[in-house]
């Protein structure tokens, strides 16, 4: 008797089902709403669980690593002097690439692109899918197919937003493809996700032409071809490219940037591309958070004291202007 | 009265299964030794189903499969489905429990993690267009269901004698309960 009138029950949840995924895949946008209300409950509560969560995985992750760590902490010094010197001979090149740089009006734009600070929240417990939802939403001005960053590579791509969160679907998952092209030579490639790869820390890289340059350990930056993704961003580095078995087209692993297992917080780049180009959204700051900023600018300044006075006025940057009236204030 | 009963009881499976679901998306995942995570709303819809019957285990994989709607972007409903019918599932066999044994929720935990997973490999098959089913299986389905199994032997026992008191609570047998 109970089982007949649940198995009704369990009709009509079927029927509703199929009418929900049918209408999820013609409109998807006509369910967000659902998802946005729900979000106002979970993600304070998420938000919380998480924070406390990060602490008490914190402590047990510090006492394993804790014996680990002054064996490190050796090793480390070491590398600071080789690297200290290397530190002193890349300073001196890049002087030269930023003189290189102001000579073709080149841009590094990558670096340019207003971010905006983001904590994941919570991510997806099975390996089925690499989604993760981060604690900003609508309110703080975040759109859908805005790029997520970490530690200096591509993580993945907000596909959906709520008021107070956003869901972001990272590269490694199966389904994500982005055009990406070498850095060195400028040829095209597609980098694709894939849980198989992933097990081993990489992506696949694929559809490079035969005649392409690309070599292992060129960097991998993402492609102005692509719709989504802005151009410019570091992604990773190849590896163990190799031509394909009908030797029509180049193929290999990518080894990312950015480390997908220990994602916390995360920035988000707030311009958006569109068919007609770049825009930006006027939401995130250039330049917040980021060390990479921090650190050029403290380079810069440094370059300008090592720049003889001669080529100091040759250069025609406003910075190098600033600081030299800031040393005079001095 | 009786209604009463019923709104607090499904209260209570909606705040258990949300309890379980924000501990497998904002817990366990931080926790790096875990190689898998125990998939613990699975373990309430067919613990649920298995003591109660169709009708619970249909509502409690109702709110599990609501949730994960709502926090992955799939298509909506997809989850529903799985975990409704994964419930009923397990209620056909509520006739089966007459002691505490742990032999039939262990196989039913197995049957009910290979059906869903299996359900979900052929969903990314049709979703992504390619899938390395070898991989899948080593890599995805046996760890979790290892780790769910273990905490099946746990969570059931747990879910049985509390189950047990509000019954005695609520004065009621334990089963044709919502």
């Amino acid at each position: 008797m109970n089982n007949r009138f649940s198995k009704n029950i369990l009709i009509v949840v079927s029927i509703l089902c199929a009418f929900l995924i049918i209408i999820s895949y013609m409109q998807s946008s006509l369910l967000d709403p659902v998802r946005h209300y729900a979000g106002y409950i979970l993600t304070p509560i998420q938000s919380g669980i998480s924070t406390f969560g990060n602490a008490v995985a914190g402590d047990i992750e510090e006492n394993r690593h804790l014996h680990n760590v002054y064996k490190e902490n050796e090793q480390l010094t070491e590398r600071i002097s080789v690297l200290t010197e290397e530190n002193n001979r890349l300073r001196s090149e890049t002087q030269e690439l930023q003189r290189l740089r102001e000579l073709y009006k080149l841009d590094q734009t990558y670096m340019q692109y207003p971010k905006v600070a983001a904590r994941v929240i919570a991510r997806d417990s099975q390996k089925w899918f690499r989604v993760f939802r981060l604690d900003k939403g609508l309110a703080d001005g975040i759109q859908k197919d805005m790029n997520v960053i970490c530690s200096g590579g591509l993580v993945g791509i907000v596909t959906e937003v709520g008021a107070n969160y956003c869901t972001v679907r990272s590269i490694i998952d199966d389904e994500s493809n982005v055009y990406s092209e070498s850095q060195y030579s400028g040829d095209t490639c597609l980098v694709k996700g894939n849980i198989t790869s992933y097990e081993q820390g990489t992506l696949d890289i694929t559809n490079i032409s035969k005649d392409a340059v690309f070599n292992d350990g060129d960097a991998v930056v993402t492609s102005s071809l692509s719709t989504k993704f802005l151009p410019g961003i570091l992604i990773g580095y190849a590896s163990d490219i190799n031509i394909d078995s009908q030797h029509l087209t180049k193929s290999g692993k990518l080894i990312p940037v950015a480390d997908f297992e220990k994602i916390k917080e995360v920035l988000i780049i707030t311009t958006i591309k569109t068919d007609s180009g770049l825009v930006d959204t006027g939401v995130g700051e250039v330049g917040e958070v980021t060390e990479t900023e921090e650190t050029e600018e403290t380079e810069e300044t440094e370059e300008a004291e090592d720049i003889p006075q001669g080529e100091k006025n040759t250069s025609d940057g406003e910075l190098d202007i600033d600081i030299s009236s800031e040393e005079e204030g001095t | 009265m009786r209604i009463g009963i019923i709104v607090k009881r499904i209260s209570i499976y909606f705040l258990l299964i949300l309890a379980a679901f924000l501990m497998q998306t904002c817990v366990f995942p931080i926790l790096g030794f875990l190689s898998a995570t125990p998939n613990l709303i699975l373990i309430i819809t067919f613990s649920y189903g298995y003591i109660y019957g169709t009708m619970t285990g249909m509502i409690c994989g109702f709110f599990a499969g609501l949730l994960m709607d709502l926090f992955y972007p799939e298509a909506f409903g997809l989850f529903i489905l799985f975990y409704s019918y994964l419930g009923f599932f397990s209620g056909l066999f509520s006739k089966q429990l007459k002691n505490d044994s742990l032999i039939f929720p262990l196989i039913l935990c197995t049957v009910n993690e290979l059906v869903y997973n299996g359900a979900l490999l052929c969903y990314r098959f049709i979703a992504v267009g390619r899938m390395n089913i070898i991989y899948s299986i080593f890599k995805v389905i046996i760890p979790e269901l290892f780790f769910t199994l273990i905490i099946t032997i746990i969570a059931y026992r747990i879910l049985l004698n509390t189950n047990r008191k509000l019954d005695k609570i609520d004065n009621i047998r334990g089963k044709n309960v919502a």
